[in-house]
């Protein structure tokens, strides 16, 4: 056995690791533990050399354009998997699923009738004043009533290794492509070791995702065209776009390829204009159509909104999904659960304050040091202060940025995300980590590849696992 | 095909292609300078592929790295080879589901080896043949991957249609400027080496050497360059293959576009083919070169137009 591998892996009681439990190594990872002990230092770093190169050839990258020309970077990979146990799994599916039920009725509801407001469950103004809700939606009646056709429903686990959902992405959730290309370094890196462990295959993703796509438009053509929309080449998640068109067969386009005429949506081909039945959008609300939201908008097409409205295209995701994965309205989840399926949450909440209530505010300004603070309307870690790793002077920007609109924040009690191992300079090392699955919610039910993406931080004792903040990522392994 | 997507997978090929006869242009012209008794100066290839002012030029002129450096690794230099690559790559980038993935990695793959230390550190303190070598293998590697890779649809035509319009006005070009030097410089003989040179630049020497029987002289290049139908480089072979890949996209085309393009490489091919210039004298060979060229940017002009929706 190669002592160093494991010397020193120095997990924290506080802290859920996922692969350590006090001393003994969970039975999850006993399969692989064994497999890898064995090998020595150069094997290991050849490996990690392997998986850097593959990614670096096989051209999955992010181009971060600062001077002229970009600079091409791989997202971090950490070669030791994540391993999820069959049990766990069958927890999380079924309360994402809930969850995402729950999400889908409240946004037909919220864009129609109302119940949930008239009922007194949500506060109307809470709703009104959230940025992302889009007036334009209201009475548009979109599809099957599916809004939230890809979800990434991000996880983290506390100190006694429960699952809460920290955040909801209902807009353009993006990392569904990692998830499937770290499995595929995997296979290189760790022959052998899929099959003898009985992970479940995730690669049926793209094709999930096409029927799904195919039947929004099932009613009108029997050949319809599907097309992914992407901002284009300087977008970071561009990689992305273009594996899923080419994973599906479907074509990407810009929103310069796209023109409506009478309302109807076309593409510029070659031989004339070609009529588009479905787009999958990855280009964000306020982009989509200049005539309707922002009006310097290069990226969208002008005249789709109105299309969209008739029926005559459809979008995925629908508009309008920001209201419901804001962070304050996040708090209502549950109760949205209870209200529409009559059902007790599977998947808790972390708790979460609402900074607009005085007492909240008052509470949590004493108590900062243990709290995190969030803008409701911002991800990609952004905009937000851990009260135990900022400084005085951040802390007290941020309470006059509160004081001044409240109603844009929500803290929440620091959770001790939990750690896996990370192959870090020779040995195994102790990194945060959450967990990404991506929900497919199409005309036949909700299907989620069992999977998804783990993003790890990768900085010791960083709680942030955003790619932009320093996070990579980790093969994630379901055992059947 | 999207009109966005054809015209980015022209300029792949027509990128690749420029880079190829750019370095195979560099590695000769490398290889006369260390043959030659007087001094080698690279001021023609300079004015073709620098955008440095003359008085830089003049200053790095004799300088065989610093003028490789320049040309092939220099980012500042828009017409640099790293360039060329790197905008192939782009535009294969902008085209990936229209391309095989063996493809994609193997322009991907192209650029990043063109940013390599060790061919930076060859080229410009070592000896640069060898990283030159590898640079057009690794754009032979590409030919190959293409064929052997791409269906045989839209995007395999399109690859072909930019390819060899490019190679067209590429061979037509260095023709075009060998008779210039040769011309501006009476005094000089016609030199056998001068026209070596050229040959070697596009490949063809050997086939010269085979139909010439190793008889130097300016009418029988000009014939081979121009009208050869067995050199792959040749004009007249290129436009015949334009033809030949452009007849393919019939199909999904419209049919006024069709009939406007088709109308432009007709009359170019046949104004090669029945031109018989190679004995007419060299002003006379000079204007001609550049009606060709002229004409050869119409045809792009009208597939920009027609086909890829740039009015």
């Amino acid at each position: 056995m190669n002592e160093n591998l494991l010397k020193g892996y120095n997990n924290h009681d506080h802290i859920w690791d996922e692969m350590f439990d006090s001393a003994d190594i969970r039975a999850a990872y006993k399969n692989f533990v064994s497999a890898i002990e064995d090998l020595s230092s150069e094997q290991m770093n050849h490996k990690d050399e392997l998986a850097k190169k593959l990614f670096m050839s096989q051209g999955i990258t992010f181009t971060v354009y600062s001077s002229g020309e970009g600079i091409e970077k791989i997202f971090p990979f950490d070669i030791i998997p994540r391993i999820i146990k069959a049990d766990e799994w069958n927890h999380i599916e079924i309360g994402i699923k809930q969850r995402l039920k729950a999400l889908n009725i409240f946004l037909k509801d919220i864009y129609h009738q109302q119940f949930i407001i008239k009922d007194g469950i949500i506060p109307g103004k809470l709703i009104y004043s959230c940025p992302n809700f889009l007036r334009e939606m209201m009475n548009v009646d979109v599809p099957f009533d599916i809004y939230t056709h890809i979800a990434g429903i991000d996880l983290i686990r506390d100190d006694k290794g429960e699952f809460y959902v920290l955040e909801d992405n209902l807009r353009t959730p993006s990392g569904v492509s990692y998830m499937l290309e770290n499995r595929g370094i995997t296979y290189r890196i760790f022959p052998d070791l899929l099959p003898r462990n009985n992970v479940r295959r995730v690669k049926e993703y793209p094709d999930l995702l096409l029927k799904n796509l195919m039947m929004l438009a099932n009613s009108k053509t029997n050949y319809p065209t599907v097309v992914l929309l992407s901002p284009g080449i300087y977008n970071s998640a561009y990689f992305e776009h273009t594996s899923l068109a080419r994973l599906m067969g479907i074509e990407l386009v810009e929103g310069s390829d796209l023109v409506v005429d009478n309302h109807f949506v076309y593409m510029k081909t070659t031989k004339g204009l070609k009529q588009v039945d479905v787009i999958y959008r990855r280009v964000d609300d306020e982009f989509l159509d200049p005539l309707v939201f922002r009006s310097d908008s290069i990226l969208g097409v002008s005249g789709i909104y109105s299309a969209y409205r008739k029926g005559n295209v459809a979008i995925v995701n629908a508009m309008g999904n920001g209201v419901a994965d804001d962070k304050a309205v996040y708090t209502y989840v549950p109760d949205m659960i209870k209200y529409y399926l009559n059902e007790e949450p599977i998947l808790k909440n972390v708790p979460t304050y609402q900074l607009e209530v005085p007492e909240y505010r008052k509470m949590v300004f004493e108590k900062i040091k243990e709290m995190v603070i969030k803008r409701t309307n911002e991800s990609g870690g952004y905009g937000m202060l851990i009260g135990n790793a900022a400084t005085d002077q951040q802390i007290e920007d941020f309470k006059i940025a509160i004081e001044a609109d409240p109603r844009n924040f929500i803290a929440q009690p620091i959770i001790n995300l939990s750690s896996a191992p990370c192959y870090i300079n020779g040995c195994f090392r102790p990194r945060r980590v959450d967990l990404r699955p991506f929900a497919l919610y199409g005309p036949d039910g909700i299907d989620i590849v069992p999977g998804g993406l783990t993003r790890v931080a990768l900085k010791e004792g960083s709680l942030v696992v955003n790619s932009s903040q320093g996070g990579g990522s980790k093969d994630t392994w379901v055992l059947g | 095909m999207l009109s966005r997507v054809a015209n980015s997978i022209c300029w792949i090929a027509r990128y690749m292609e420029r880079t190829n006869g750019m370095l195979r242009l560099l590695r000769t012209n490398y290889i006369s300078s260390q043959d030659e008794v007087a001094d080698f100066s690279w001021h023609s290839v300079l004015r073709l592929y620098s955008d440095l002012p003359s008085s830089q030029t003049e200053q790095i002129k004799n300088n065989s790295s610093k003028v490789l450096d320049h040309l092939i690794l220099d980012t500042n230099n828009t017409a640099s080879v790293c360039n060329n690559i790197y905008r192939s790559r782009e535009n294969a980038r902008a085209a990936q589901d229209h391309i095989t993935k063996e493809v994609w990695q193997c322009l991907n793959d192209y650029h990043h080896l063109v940013r390599d230390q060790q061919i930076h550190n060859q080229i410009r303190y070592g000896e640069p043949l060898t990283p030159m070598d590898a640079l057009i293998q690794h754009g032979m590697l590409y030919y190959g991957t293409v064929d052997s890779t791409m269906a045989r649809g839209e995007g395999f035509n399109y690859l072909n249609v930019g390819k060899f319009l490019e190679r067209a006005i590429l061979s037509a070009d260095m023709l075009n400027i060998k008779l210039a030097e040769l011309n501006a410089d009476a005094a000089r003989p016609p030199d056998s080496i001068e026209w070596r040179y050229l040959l070697y630049s596009l490949s063809g020497y050997e086939l010269y050497l085979k139909t010439y029987q190793g008889k130097f002289e300016t009418k029988n290049v000009v014939a081979q360059v121009l009208y050869d139908n067995n050199f792959p480089h040749s004009v007249l072979y290129c436009l015949q293959q334009l033809t030949r890949y452009f007849e393919r996209l019939k199909e999904e085309s419209l049919p006024d576009s069709y009939a406007e393009v088709e109308f432009l490489i007709g009359k170019t091919t046949n104004h090669v083919k029945y031109s018989n210039i190679e004995n007419a004298g060299e002003k006379a060979q000079q204007y001609f070169l550049n009606e060709v060229r002229r004409e050869l940017f119409q045809i792009a002009n009208a597939f920009n137009q027609y086909y890829f929706g740039n009015p």
